[in-house]
């Protein structure tokens, strides 16, 4: 059998490991970092300021480092930051942040983005979440962990997308979306919102049978329509509540302290939390200086 | 002289000296890229397709493609756009496609062939843009709208996401559903663009008036009631012209 000839061009400074696989027609840029593991299938392109951890699996067409698509953009060398053991379908796109969005877009570990999907600049996504086909993030968009979000779903700016939550397919999520919960509507007499409980994702999440029971509860009563959510929240936190539920009503009360029910849009202006965490000290500087 | 990677494959002559062709790209022997453009890798650019000066072309885009097999397409492209990943732009098989300048087409947009962009066109990504239809100039969408072919989309227009354009669609206009409702005036976009406030409200008004009730089709009595009013500033003129062309007189 004869063998075709393998062309890929990778800038010399790559830091590419060499346990890494990287396929036929693949352009790796010169500030790309590729952990060990990782597989790149054929004409994927990584470029600018990305770092991708180990034992991801990218398959063919992927772009991931290209340009934000903002108009603010000014070029500063933004960062994409990639975990360990996610899995990129063919061509997902992932961008790098925005200089006045905090510098940094990052996708954590153990994630599945479907064909198509796409994760726009300044976006957080945190661990074992799956975006299913064609989900489109726009920017600034923190997805938490476990949540799923199907086929052709999309998620405004600054939308907080909670923990274990799972937005419908089709479904366009305007405002924040509450953790544990079925997220569905797409028509325009079917507003988006709160349809049920995420019955995947509380297995998923491992409760104990306590923690389940208390949990249920309480999202029974937050999302019961006969009363406003504020009071319902604070009747919840009168009675005393811990963990997950405690968790649930802080997100419910930041939601409806934020802009069109999406806590994030108070963050414009400012360098997000999360982007503290991973970015190093002159980074952090640069990206308030950006701000302001 | 141009910089071509050595794996892009480059048929024509007509390149303009500072174009940047990147690895793996193809160019096909009846293109024309004007001067800064910069064409990144993977890219495959066909037909008799002609690029201004500053457009920027990213990974994987499919430019100047025949709409149809077999056919020798046109496809004109103008200055400092950006065409996203994945993009597809069909030739024209019966006109141009054409693209004026400043746009930005993001990912995974489809434009049909003989379809025409304004300029300053903002295209979310996944747009479909059907073949023959025109977007006039400032036309901004979120994500997943789709056009049919042939149909005309006014200046300053905003597409939600998920929209469905299956009719002409008014110039000022919030576009929303499926089929498309006039959801009221696109505020921001107007402002961005520098119209004023006295203008934004008269057409305010103009539209609630002129889409009440069933938001689906324009009110043809209220229409004719403004055009005989002469007091009508000319921006709301010009808008309820535009209007009134597309609903057949009672």
């Amino acid at each position: 059998m004869s063998e075709v000839e393998v062309l890929r061009e990778v800038a010399p400074s790559a830091r590419v490991s060499s346990d890494a696989t990287i396929g036929s027609r693949c352009v790796i840029g010169p500030a790309v970092t590729i952990g060990p593991g990782t597989v790149l299938g054929d004409r994927v392109t990584v470029v600018g300021h990305t770092t991708i951890g180990s034992g991801n699996d990218i398959e063919n067409g992927c772009v991931l480092g290209a340009q934000p698509q903002d108009l603010k953009f000014a070029g500063s060398p933004t960062l994409l930051i990639i975990g360990h053991r996610n899995h990129f379908g063919p061509n997902v796109t992932a961008h790098i942040g925005t200089e006045v969005g905090g510098y940094l877009t990052r996708v954590g570990d153990d994630n599945d983005l479907q064909a198509n999907s796409h994760v726009a600049h300044d976006c957080y996504i945190d661990d074992r979440t799956t975006l299913e086909a064609y989900v489109m993030l726009a920017g600034h968009i923190h997805v938490c962990t476990g949540a799923v979000l199907g086929e052709w779903s999309g998620a405004h700016h600054f939308v907080t997308v909670g923990r274990y939550a799972r937005v419908r397919p089709y479904t366009p999520a305007r405002r924040d979306v509450p953790p544990f919960t079925d997220f569905c509507g797409h028509k325009d007499d079917f507003t988006p919102s709160v349809r049920g409980v995420h019955e995947a994702g509380i297995a998923a999440a491992n409760l104990s049978e306590e923690e389940e029971k208390d949990l249920r509860r309480a999202l029974a009563e937050l999302f019961d329509e006969e009363t406003a959510l504020q009071t319902k929240i604070e009747q919840l936190v009168n009675l005393g509540v811990e963990g997950e539920v405690e968790h649930l009503c802080e997100f419910c009360q930041q939601s409806l302290q934020g802009v069109f029910g999406r806590y994030r849009e108070r963050l414009r202006g400012q360098v997000p939390p999360e982007a503290e965490k991973y970015l190093a000290p002159e980074q952090m500087a640069e990206a308030r200086r950006a701000i302001l | 002289m141009a910089t071509v990677s050595r794996y892009a494959t480059v048929k024509t002559a007509n390149l303009a000296d500072d174009v940047v062709i990147g690895a793996f790209s193809y160019v096909g022997p009846e293109v024309t890229i004007g001067p800064g453009c910069v064409i990144e890798d993977n890219v495959t650019i066909t037909g008799r397709t002609t690029l201004g000066e500053d457009n920027h072309v990213f990974p994987m885009a499919v430019i100047g493609s025949p709409a149809v097999e077999g056919d020798d397409g046109v496809c004109e492209i103008g200055q400092a756009n950006r065409i996203r990943e994945h993009v597809t732009i069909a030739s024209g098989a019966d006109g141009p496609t054409r693209i004026a300048h400043d746009c930005l087409i993001m990912i995974g947009t489809k434009i049909g062939g003989f379809a025409s962009i304004g300029s300053h066109v903002v295209l979310a990504n996944f747009t479909t843009v059907g073949s023959r239809a025109v977007l006039e100039d400032y036309v901004r969408g979120s994500a997943f709208p789709v056009v049919n072919d042939g149909v005309t989309v006014g200046a300053y227009s905003f597409m939600k996401g998920y929209s469905h354009i299956d009719r002409d669609a008014p110039p000022f206009a919030m576009l929303e559903g499926d089929p498309y409702r006039v959801r009221g005036i696109n505020t921001h976009n107007l402002q961005q663009c520098g119209f004023g406030q006295d203008d934004i409200r008269d057409l305010k008004r103009a539209y609630r008036e002129v889409y009440d009730g069933n938001r689906r089709q324009p009110n043809r009595r209220v229409l004719d009631r403004m055009l005989a009013n002469g007091e009508l500033s000319q921006l709301v003129r010009q808008a309820v012209e535009v209007i009134a062309k597309e609903v057949p007189s009672e």
